[in-house]
């Protein structure tokens, strides 16, 4: 059976949510840096597109991008399967998701707070 | 004069012996039935002490905290503490008595305990426990005077000044028993009994052993209850086992109300038991009956295995509550041994003009220190870099790495022993305490000879 | 609703959303627990206060250090020997603890002279050591003493010693982690970037929020140091002083623990550009996934993996052994602040446990986000627990085992439930891929225990079973097990031995010539 986009979009969700730690900080300033690059990276790693590493940065993120784009390609044969402009939309609604859960839906009082 | 009584030099401390008042007063409070203590400052000053509770005892006593925050430490927070009661009443239904514990931070911002539990007695209690029995009494105990061991003094005279009422002259007495263990306890108990004698224990910690129970009882709870403290001020006699652990409380009673006060000696060892079998027998008239005798025999009997043969002239350093170590040096010596430094870790102008550090300074002809305000840095420095040598060290888990680290054997006594297990089921206190106590001894010192292969094999024939 | 309010705690009604229950389908957005408000008074809670949280948790694992806390000696004494974090270098820092001993004297006319007379004479007691650490107390707060003051005056006089001054005391926030978050921000303002390291290696990393219980650190190091990478400073478990004011110089902030630390690594990234790899040193995958990506950052992978490879095949048996036996136990997982995340989906992935309650002491909602999304439906999450909340969630969920503090452990023991101390470990290190097995070891040895089967019997009226003089954990634990899993040739209980760590000190590690052609990050 196939998974509707939504269901497939959970799937990578549970993997972050479970596996990873980045998009845990506390601040939002820091969870929006690091949804936004940690995806883009791994949206280029999954569609066999280039990928900046050039900064110390850069290179930290990749390698987050890259464990979630094997951990995504070996739980989910549909991952390299699928179209890639299937893959970068759902990727881009994965985003969506994760800025939804983790920033602007999320109850978490502290995003917010200026001082640490 | 061979025994100097020195105090320590240096402006700060370096391993500590004591913690601070608060946590005595939190040890006295849990001693008591339906009680519940509220230590009103910051979080740590309970979590702490319960955590420290727990080590020793291996035991979950409850305290509550009134949670001081960063608001009311620059506005006052008597609003946490007015809080703090209706908070534990509403969810604790038998608790009956509160102390309301201060600190050093709640004593410097100047919040008024007393005012604030004359405002509960009128408002709170009045209306929304009136059908409840309910007792808040303030302790005073900031943590920048005395020790845990004047914060005990402090709460034990503070509860039986509220509880103490006259009314019908009682044979019991009043047995004060100081920062003592359960197993402490259940011996002191036991004189009594065979002296028949019955009293109002303060306090009744016996319970601190509590056990794995079918039912799941999971907290531990001292039994003193609201009736025997009210009842001390109609008892025949207050004996204060310990002078600076309940001896306040003892001087009340016997200033407000004539109890005759008997402060010390604490039991520790056959003639401090001798003694005090000796005053009980005076206040109450009651012989001493021929089963302690034999009790007493049979300890001697068992110490006299041990003594000259292994125990004398062995050079002893001892630290921690002031009456225990005191006590203990009376014993040694008693033992033939040669306590040689003892230190008392805090400030209490008291220890200059104790009667039995004056015995010693009297009578020893050879040399003992003792350092008064004392550090654990006080043994350490002396034997690392002094050149000071003892062949055992008696006191409590905190000094344990001058044991490990210099190589000296150990015993541990007093308050917390964390690292051997269940020590605190085991008596110091009256004859069979005096028999276990120098059969540790031995068994620490004998463990120690085979250990470094020192003269172990007179052990193989006695 | 998720949100779950215990019936002991109806009467504070505020305690309500402090509780949630994982339901099906339902996501962070839709609940999470109130975190890291003022404490309730009179609510037994289990917190602690903000100068704990500097002193006790993230300032006294570093190592070559005179910790001093300025005020009365109760602070210093409550927090001393309290918690099994070692150190190399014969746990100095361990032994050893200071207090300025604050009288009321010095509460009137100020304690500052007194302050630094207690400085020199730490000093003169300890030669060897040249760095200190000062935290201020409730007392000292309240009295307005300069700390920072008297210690630069005694740096000038004392050209050869440091000192860093942590002004925490302990009303500072609702709990312990007012502490852990000041003293983040006092290091890296005082003391990061005031030396320069000595570098041994090409690739260097911080690692950040290890406290080194029981031998944690040196654990992790010995994989670091076997993919020859230089763990310039580590914050703070067995760390140095001078190391840790050489952070500024490293490659890669490796963060552990994401409560206490997350701040210094946040400013180090802001300040220096070092960035900030997030990694999880509890369970074989989540170890093995952050060993490789500290090893793909600086492009030698193929030395992680040969570490993960040759431990896993060494330990893997032995876990499974563990897991086999482990499979469906109800846990609750009660630490103080990180350990429900770390542990939350691991222990259920690699040891077969289901987490049925998260807690956290002193954690934010951040923590609990974590914690919530790693943990399975059904799962009682609370925030600041009280004593009598504990005791009711036990009865409601029955656990076969609860991973907590000393003293709660005691109230799980009393209810005749096993506990394991989730602080400082029964028999750690827990960390790294046989630290892994020996945690196992720790819950199978608490679940399977004679002496726990025998609690759970009432002599007065249960039947007194007559037929057996003992039993062993294996006969419990392997009742329903298949014949094919009990008789496994693979599978094997830990061998390793008492002390992990004595194996660690003796090892020898390879040079690894410098990689040409790498393009180093530049920092």
């Amino acid at each position: 059976m196939k998974e509707t986009s939504k269901e497939r979009v959970e799937q990578l969700v549970d993997v972050i949510m479970k596996k990873c730690l980045w998009q845990f900080h506390s601040r939002t300033w820091d969870r929006e840096k690091q949804n936004e690059n940690i995806i883009l990276k791994t949206t280029q790693i999954l569609c066999d597109e280039p990928v900046v590493k050039e900064t110390p940065e850069e290179k930290c993120y990749w390698v987050d991008a890259v464990w979630l784009a094997n951990a995504y390609k070996e739980k989910f044969p549909w991952v390299t399967e699928i179209d890639k402009e299937d893959l970068k939309q759902i990727m881009r609604e994965l985003k969506e998701r994760l800025d939804f859960l983790l920033i602007t839906g999320s109850l978490n009082a502290e995003l917010t707070d200026p001082l640490y | 004069m061979y025994c100097e009584l020195t105090e320590r030099e240096r402006a700060g401390i370096i391993n500590p012996i004591f913690t601070c008042q608060p946590a005595g007063a939190q040890y006295a409070s849990i001693g008591i039935k339906e009680c519940i203590g509220i230590v009103h400052g910051g979080q740590g000053c309970v979590m702490f002490v319960r955590l420290l509770f727990s080590q020793h005892f291996k035991e979950s006593f409850e305290l509550a905290s009134s949670s001081l925050h960063e608001d009311g430490a620059v506005f006052g927070a008597l609003n946490r503490v007015e809080e703090a009661v209706d908070v534990l009443l509403m969810r604790y239904p038998d608790v009956k008595v509160i102390p309301i514990i201060s600190t050093c931070a709640t004593e410097v911002i100047g919040d008024d305990i007393d005012g604030v539990v004359r405002k509960l007695n009128a408002g709170l209690l009045k209306e929304k426990y009136k059908d409840r029995e309910v007792h808040l009494i303030p302790v005073h105990t900031p943590s920048f005077v005395g020790s845990m061991v004047t914060g005990y003094d402090v709460a034990v005279r503070d509860f039986v000044k509220y509880f103490a009422k006259k009314t019908e002259p009682s044979a019991k007495i009043n047995l004060i028993t100081g920062w003592a263990n359960p197993g402490d306890v259940r011996a002191l108990k036991h004189l009594l009994a065979e002296m028949q004698v019955e009293a109002n224990v303060l306090f009744e910690i016996e319970t601190f052993d509590s056990p794995l129970m079918p039912s799941g009882n999971h907290v531990s709870h001292g039994e003193t209850t609201i009736q025997e403290l009210s009842d001390t001020a109609n008892a025949a006699a207050t004996f204060a086992l310990n002078r600076y652990e309940g001896g306040k409380a003892a001087e009340y009673l016997r200033d407000k109300f004539d109890v005759p006060a008997i402060i010390g000696p604490s039991p520790i060892g056959i003639r401090n038991t001798d003694t005090f079998l000796k005053k009980l027998s005076e206040a109450t008239g009651k012989p001493i009956p021929q089963s302690l005798v034999r009790e007493r025999g049979i300890a001697l009997d068992a110490i006299t295995d041990v003594t000259h043969m292994f125990l004398a002239d062995k050079k002893v350093a001892l630290y921690g509550n002031p009456d225990l170590v005191i006590s203990l040096t009376q014993f040694c010596l008693d033992m033939e041994m040669k306590p040689v430094l003892l230190l008392l870790g805090d400030d209490n102008a008291a220890y200059k003009n104790d009667p039995r550090l004056k015995e010693l300074e009297e009578n020893l002809d050879y040399k003992l220190e003792i350092v008064m305000n004392a550090d654990l840095w006080e043994l350490e420095n002396r034997i690392k870099n002094e050149g000071l040598e003892v062949d055992l060290i008696m006191g409590h888990s905190k000094g344990r790495f001058i044991s490990i680290d210099y190589n000296i054997p150990m015993v541990r006594i007093g308050f917390p022993v964390y690292d051997r297990a269940g020590m605190y089921r085991h008596p110091v206190v009256g004859y069979e305490g005096a028999m276990l106590l120098a059969e540790n001894i031995a068994n620490t010192w004998f463990a120690d000879m085979e250990h470094k292969h020192n003269r172990e094999p007179v052990l193989n024939v006695w | 609703m998720p949100y779950h309010l215990f019936k002991c705690s109806e009467c504070i009604p505020e305690r309500g959303k402090h509780a949630v229950i994982k339901g099906p389908g339902e996501t962070l957005a839709d609940a999470l627990p109130l975190g890291y408000l003022n404490t309730i008074p009179g609510s037994i809670s289990e917190r602690g206060c903000a100068y704990c949280g500097a002193k006790h948790v993230i300032g006294t694992p570093m190592k070559d250090v005179i910790h001093m806390s300025h005020g009365p000696v109760g602070c210093t004494y409550d927090t001393w020997q309290t918690k099994r974090y070692l150190s190399d270098n014969d746990n100095f820092q361990l032994k050893y603890t200071y207090a300025t001993d604050m009288k009321e004297k010095h509460i009137i006319f100020g304690a500052e002279k007194m302050l630094k007379q207690n400085i020199i004479e730490a000093f003169e007691a300890f030669p060897a050591i040249k760095r200190m650490t000062i935290y201020q107390t409730c007392a000292s707060a309240l009295i307005g003493d300069d700390i920072n003051a008297v210690a630069n005056k005694v740096m000038k006089e004392m050209p050869d010693v440091d000192i860093f001054v942590c002004n925490s005391p302990g009303f500072g926030g609702p709990s312990q982690s007012g502490g852990h978050h000041k003293i983040n921000i006092a290091w890296i303002n005082q003391k990061v970037g005031t030396v320069e390291p000595e570098t041994t290696s090409e690739y260097m990393i911080n690692y950040v929020g290890e406290y080194n219980i029981q031998g944690d650190q040196e654990v992790m190091q010995d994989y670091f140091k076997r993919m020859g990478i230089q763990v310039l400073s580590t914050f703070t478990g067995n760390g140095s002083y001078d190391d840790l004011r050489a952070m500024h110089r490293a490659h890669l902030n490796v963060l552990e623990c994401a409560r206490s630390a997350e701040y210094i690594c946040n400013e180090l990234r802001v300040r220096y550009g070092i960035p900030r790899l997030d990694i999880d040193g509890f369970g074989f995958e989540p170890l093995s996934s952050s060993l490789k990506k500290v090893a793909m950052f600086f492009g030698i992978e193929e030395r992680a993996q040969a570490i993960i490879d040759e431990e896993t095949a060494r330990w893997k048996p032995e876990l499974e052994w563990y897991k086999a036996r482990l499979a469906g136990k109800k846990v609750c997982l009660w630490p103080g602040g990180s350990k429900l995340w770390h542990w939350a989906n691991c222990i259920h992935e690699e040891m077969g446990v289901d987490v049925v309650s998260v807690y956290t002491k002193f954690g934010h909602q951040g923590d609990m986000e974590k914690g919530i999304s790693r943990c399975e439906e059904g799962a009682l999450a609370i925030d600041d627990p009280n004593e009598l909340e504990g005791m009711e969630a036990m009865e409601m969920l029955e656990p076969d085992i609860i991973f907590t503090g000393k003293r709660p452990g005691e109230v799980a023991k009393k209810v005749r439930v096993p506990y394991l101390n989730a602080h400082a470990y029964h028999n750690g290190p827990w960390k790294g891929f046989e630290g892994w097995v020996r945690f196992a070891r720790d819950v199978y040895n608490g679940i399977y225990s004679p002496i726990h089967k025998l609690s759970l019997l009432d002599i007065s009226k249960d039947e007194i079973p007559v037929d057996r003089g003992f039993e062993t954990q294996r006969m419990l634990s392997d009742v329903h097990l298949s014949e094919e899993i009990k008789n496994s040739t693979e599978l094997r209980e830990y061998t390793g031995g008492y002390d992990l760590l004595k194996g660690l000190k003796e090892r020898v590690y390879p040079e690894f010539p410098p990689k040409a052609n790498v393009a180093l990050p530049a920092v």
